[in-house]
């Protein structure tokens, strides 16, 4: 653990990606201390420019609410896409892709088939289409996020298994006689998880992005202070009052950055052979 | 012919695949809230009475049960029929092929650029490992990777049409201009240069990860090293040796995100008014225009199968034992 | 009440202003022909042809090719266009059209009375949203000669309204056209053929129209223009951005983003202006689901009305401009309904509206939580999403919580007017020169359900009923106006619906542009005499 630590300190990105994180989660835990107010409620004019007065700092969007409370408020709901959204897919992906690999055959022939049928389909398309028919509750975006989010976790799990099935230490738990559940949970996925840990940053990253994107086109829930949301408003008044949209911009930069610089620097970390480059 | 029957075969293999995809969406739309009358309706601006109301649902196909209505698609299908565009008034078939070629262009653009740019900065980057360029393009790679890609788009046309005015704000090419020959295809492609730039950045900064990765891992092999010690020019092994095994996952990747670029135009196309697929599908889904959309998922699926199978063809040609092994 | 009944003067001064008064500066230009309008269009249409829909977003494009039997002009009266003259008989069951001589499609044929019967029989009463109501008891259409048409009615037909409806639902389309074909499918309903000073030339899906200038016009030396193009630019940012460019000359019906239009508006290379549109008036609107029996009561609604505080709104999310305080169905810009007296109004009273709660037996509960609501906004309209935004806020400073719930355009009309599955409401309310047209419609009963923009509300009144029916059949011009004023108290009175705001849409025009804007539909119609300073 301490040589992980270490080497996980060695790289500079990695530790300024951290520290992002651990900001964006700090802004997430203050957000009710700092703004204990709603955050979507009516705090003064709309469309006072950042500084213009000393009760706004990040100024008001169009509808007249504190974008300072929206940004902290929103890292949790950011955080929160990030976590549910990505634990959803990495669990599908994982509960497919472990028993696709394993077991072979059939099973992995038709789970194959539905995760090509999945990965063919533009991944936002489906989004659109589940968030139309669902409707854009922040509960439904989410699970619609980590249900077309899938198939990449799936494959690389099941590529994982693949490899490791045929290792001499499952052979030995088969010869224990060992259930199926027992070597595929106990055995092989603690084995197999490092990678896909490290791709659900990916996944996170990608979430958030997904989110903003339904906001951009006004298909996310307008009753949470999310990022998206804000940016969508904002693109009405893009030209002259861009900060309303380019203030979120920049924290779902900085918050997609800060994971994928702890991915990265997780994996590099974890990776031995590729150290020190 | 061997390619032919290859590809008979790869698209055999898909068409399981195609048949959950397109039942899947068709049942799934069941459920939205509205049809496309309502739609229709709430483009009229009210008015219509229920005699009128009625008498749509029965000319867009909706008054009988589902089942039938998806046997009846699936029968037209077969016939390689994909119905008609209730926005459009015409046939699906015409309506996609319309707006082919905007999408085509916008992704193979795109894929260049990302393609070309990736791999460059990426053996750029691996070959100046911890240097300054190397911290430059990887920084970059990461915050082109984190920008959302239609805020990008909006401020491209802020600065470049709104205040530079070097290139148009949006739309495919300059109409009726009756410009013919090169200056349209220089007319359209000024066109393009946002929207290229604006999906192509995202492939971009992964492409140029992937490649930096993957570079370092094929420069720490065994070949390399023996190549070295023979005393090769290092440009020679990078552009004959190290370049060829390094492509191959970002090849792959490539196969693997012809999907998620397609999605991707459907903000781009919106943001920079260009007449694609992308914001086609958008624009079915809103209408509920069933027919439209299950069409779009039919291209755009034969479209993804269509890139993997080149993929799968242009790694064949990288990978010198795939090739052996095929032969 | 003073306050509105001066702002009504003020606005119909300022209308007459506006259209008798076209830039004087300008006026003595001698006009320049040739040139190319570029116009921005926000919504694709599945037809162009305004016989079959009437909506803005047709006769954007089909208004400049095909004709109405009636216009408007400048001052906002029935002005002749393809009928030269009309007379009603004493009863108001037979209304006779002389049509203009000498006027041909765009294939070349001759214009007669036989496809002003064919449309109207076929298009109007049939097919075409709201005509089908207006045109209910229409008979017969009958066809003495060739330029005589006589609209023969089962019950009164008021000369005013149908005058007011037909530039809107008067559309003409040629019979050789669609006799005898199935006429929603007709190729001609997205390449229209008219009379109009535009021929269609070509339509290219997802990228522009394109029509040219009509040789044969009836209008001697019409139309100055060679060519009109519309762009289909779906994104409101990209549209200001090629406005910018030069790409667009005219942007109509609030298109463009609400601040885009503050900032052209202060540019010199634009105008914009709500010139041009004073007939399309719209409210905005806060419906209530009567089923909810929290909403049944009257004590509730009020407290609702009295909780927003409309004229903050106005001032700080919309802007004077174009927007004032609503003060019922019928907006103050149809001088020939507005009423005359003060009606029933709910002005911004936070301690009323807590009073009104706390009686009707609501008492703060959790985190001052008296009840929650659903609220769908319709999503079209940047004003409607802001003003969601404004009613949650503003309801949940007296303690009911609001939950937005988000549909797009056929979620919203089947929620709402099918499925019933909501608290409030929010959406425009469009009126369109007559109560009779398309308002009366939100508060009478009978409606089939899924009928949008219909009282679909679980409310019937029946002095409101009675109210409505008699008005619609009622000749006499003066008599007609009070019972619409009757209308109006009984609808504010009850608080049925709220009409909270009234809005005008925004154009943007370039300074290129002349004789733009000179008529009170200026975006509908024709623009035979627009043209383009170099």
């Amino acid at each position: 653990m301490k040589r992980f630590l270490r080497d996980y300190a060695r790289s500079p990105a990695a530790v300024v990606g951290l520290l992002l994180l651990i900001l964006v989660i700090g802004m997430a835990g203050t957000a009710d201390w700092f703004f204990p107010r709603d955050p979507l409620a009516l705090a003064g004019r709309p469309l006072q420019w950042p500084g213009a007065n000393p009760r706004f700092w990040l100024g008001t969007d169009n509808s007249g609410r504190d974008i300072a409370a929206q940004i902290f408020h929103g890292a949790r709901i950011a955080l929160l896409i990030g976590l549910v959204a990505t634990s959803i897919a990495v669990g599908i992906g994982i509960g497919i892709g472990a028993v696709a690999g394993y077991y072979g055959g059939i099973v992995d022939d038709v789970l194959m088939r539905v995760t090509e049928a999945f990965q063919t389909l533009p991944n936002f398309l489906l989004l659109l289409v589940l968030v139309s028919v669902f409707g854009s509750e922040m509960s439904t975006v989410v699970v619609a996020i980590g249900v077309v989010s899938w198939p990449a976790p799936a494959r690389l799990t099941r590529a994982e298994f693949l490899s490791l099935r045929s290792r001499e230490f499952v052979e030995a738990c088969r010869t224990l006689g060992m259930r199926d559940r027992q070597i595929i949970f106990r055995e092989i996925l603690p084995n197999a998880l490092p990678p896909v840990i490290v791709y659900a940053s990916v996944v996170m990253a990608v979430a958030i992005l997904l989110e903003s994107a339904l906001a951009f086109l006004r298909l996310s829930d307008p009753n949470v202070a999310s990022w998206g949301n804000l940016i969508g408003l904002g693109r009405d008044v893009l030209r002259v009052q861009w900060y309303v949209s380019a203030i979120p911009g920049v924290a779902i930069l900085l918050t997609v950055l800060a994971v994928s610089l702890v991915g990265q620097g997780l994996n590099d970390a974890l990776n031995p052979r590729l150290k020190g480059r | 012919m061997r390619i032919l029957s290859l590809a008979g075969r790869r698209l055999a293999a898909s068409l399981p695949s195609l048949l959950i995809i397109l039942i899947g969406v068709f049942l799934l739309l069941q459920l939205a809230p509205g049809d496309t009358v309502d739609a229709l309706l709430a483009q009229m601006g009210g008015g219509g009475d229920a005699a009128t109301t009625a008498e749509l649902r029965r000319f867009y196909g909706l008054d009988v049960s589902v089942p039938v209505q998806l046997g009846n698609y699936l029968w037209r299908l077969v016939r390689l029929d994909l119905g008609f565009s209730a926005i459009y008034g015409k046939p699906v078939s015409t309506v996609i092929l319309e707006r082919l070629p905007a999408t085509l262009l916008l992704m193979s653009a795109s894929l260049s650029f990302a393609f070309f740019f990736g791999l460059l900065f990426g053996v750029i980057a691996a070959r100046r490992v911890n240097g300054w360029q190397d911290s430059v393009i990887s920084t970059l790679g990461l915050l082109f990777y984190a920008t959302p890609s239609f805020w990008f788009g909006l401020m491209a046309i802020v600065l470049f049409s709104v205040h530079l005015q070097w290139l148009p704000a949006g739309g495919m090419e300059s109409i009726g201009e009756g410009f013919t020959g090169f200056t349209r295809v220089m007319d359209i492609a000024s066109h393009f240069v946002l929207p290229t730039l604006t999906l192509g950045l995202i492939f971009l900064a992964i492409y140029l990860r992937i490649m930096r990765a993957s570079m370092l891992e094929v420069l720490t092999l065994d070949f390399v090293r023996t190549a070295r010690a023979k005393g090769l020019d290092e440009t020679r092994i990078i552009t004959r040796h190290v370049l060829r095994n390094a492509m191959l996952p970002m090849v792959t990747l490539i196969g693997l995100q012809a999907g998620t670029m397609l999605g991707g135009s459907v903000v781009v196309e919106s943001v920079f008014s260009l007449p694609g697929l992308g914001r086609l599908a958008y624009e079915a889904v809103v209408q509920r225009d069933l027919n439209t959309l299950l069409g779009i998922v039919f291209i755009s699926a034969l479209l993804v199968i269509a890139v993997n199978f080149l993929v799968d063809l242009l790694y064949a040609r990288l990978d010198p034992r795939i090739a052996r092994e095929g032969s | 009440m003073e306050l509105t009944r001066r702002a009504a003067m003020l606005t119909s001064a300022a209308i007459a202003a506006s259209v008798n008064l076209p830039e004087a500066a300008l006026a003595q230009e001698t006009p320049r022909r040739g040139g190319v309008m570029t116009v921005h269009f926000a919504t694709e249409q599945r037809i162009l042809n305004p016989s079959l829909q009437a909506s803005t977003g047709v006769y954007i494009v089909g208004g400049k090719i095909q004709e109405p039997l009636v216009d408007l002009d400048a001052a906002g009266n029935p002005a002749p266009c393809l009928a030269e003259s009309w007379e009603s008989s004493a009863d108001g069951l037979t209304i006779t059209f002389k049509l203009r001589q000498g006027v041909t499609w765009h294939d070349g044929r001759p214009f007669t009375s036989a496809d002003v019967q064919f449309t109207a029989m076929e298009m109007w009463k049939k097919i075409l949203n709201y005509g089908t109501a207006v045109q209910l008891f229409l008979e017969a259409v009958e066809t003495p000669d060739a330029y005589t048409a006589v609209f023969k009615y089962s019950k009164p037909m008021p000369l005013g309204l149908l005058l007011r409806a037909l530039p809107d639902l008067g559309y003409v389309s040629p019979k050789h056209i669609y006799e005898g074909t199935d006429i929603r499918q007709n190729p001609a309903n997205t390449a229209p053929i008219g009379t109009g000073p535009f021929k269609f030339v070509q339509y290219e899906r997802g990228q522009f129209i394109i029509a040219e200038r009509n040789p044969n016009y009836w209008r001697p030396n019409l139309p100055y223009l060679d060519r009109v193009v519309w762009r289909v630019i779906s994104d409101r940012s990209a549209a200001a951005a090629q406005m910018e460019a030069g790409q667009i000359l005219y942007s109509p019906f609030s298109s463009l983003a609400l601040s885009d239009l503050a900032r052209l508006g202060r540019d010199p290379r634009f105008e914009v202006t709500t010139k041009g549109n004073e007939g399309n008036p719209r409210t905005n609107t806060l419906e209530f689901n009567f089923r909810n029996p929290i909403l049944a009561d009257i004590r509730v609604r009020k407290a609702l009305a009295h909780a927003i505080n409309i004229p903050f709104f106005i001032e700080n999310f919309l802007s004077p401009e174009y927007a004032k305080l609503g003060t019922g169905p019928i907006p103050s810009v149809s001088t020939d309904f507005y009423p005359t007296t003060p009606m029933p109004q709910y002005p911004y009273d936070k301690a009323a509206a807590i009073r009104l709660l706390t009686e009707a037996g609501h008492r703060p509960g959790a985190g001052g939580v008296r009840f929650t609501l659903r609220l769908t906004p319709a999503p079209w309209g940047e004003d409607i999403g802001l003003f969601s935004t404004f009613i949650q806020q503003s309801l949940g400073e007296v303690g009911i919580r609001v939950e937005i719930v988000r549909l797009d355009a056929a979620g919203f009309l089947r929620t709402v007017y099918n499925d019933w599955n909501f608290d409030l409401a929010t959406g425009w309310h469009q009126y369109r020169n007559d109560p009779a047209v398309s308002t009366t419609v939100w508060y009478r009963t009978g409606s089939p359900r899924g009928a949008p923009w219909t009282n679909q509300y679980g409310v019937a009144d029946a002095e409101m009923d009675a109210i409505i029916d008699s008005a619609a059949t009622e000749l006499d011009p003066v008599r007609r106006k009070a019972r619409y004023a009757d209308f109006v108290r009984r609808g504010n009175s009850e608080l049925l619906l709220w009409n909270p705001v009234e809005q005008l849409f925004l154009s943007a025009f370039s300074r290129k542009l002349r004789n733009h804007a000179n008529t009170p539909r200026w975006g509908s119609s024709s623009w035979h005499d627009l043209w383009i300073a170099p």
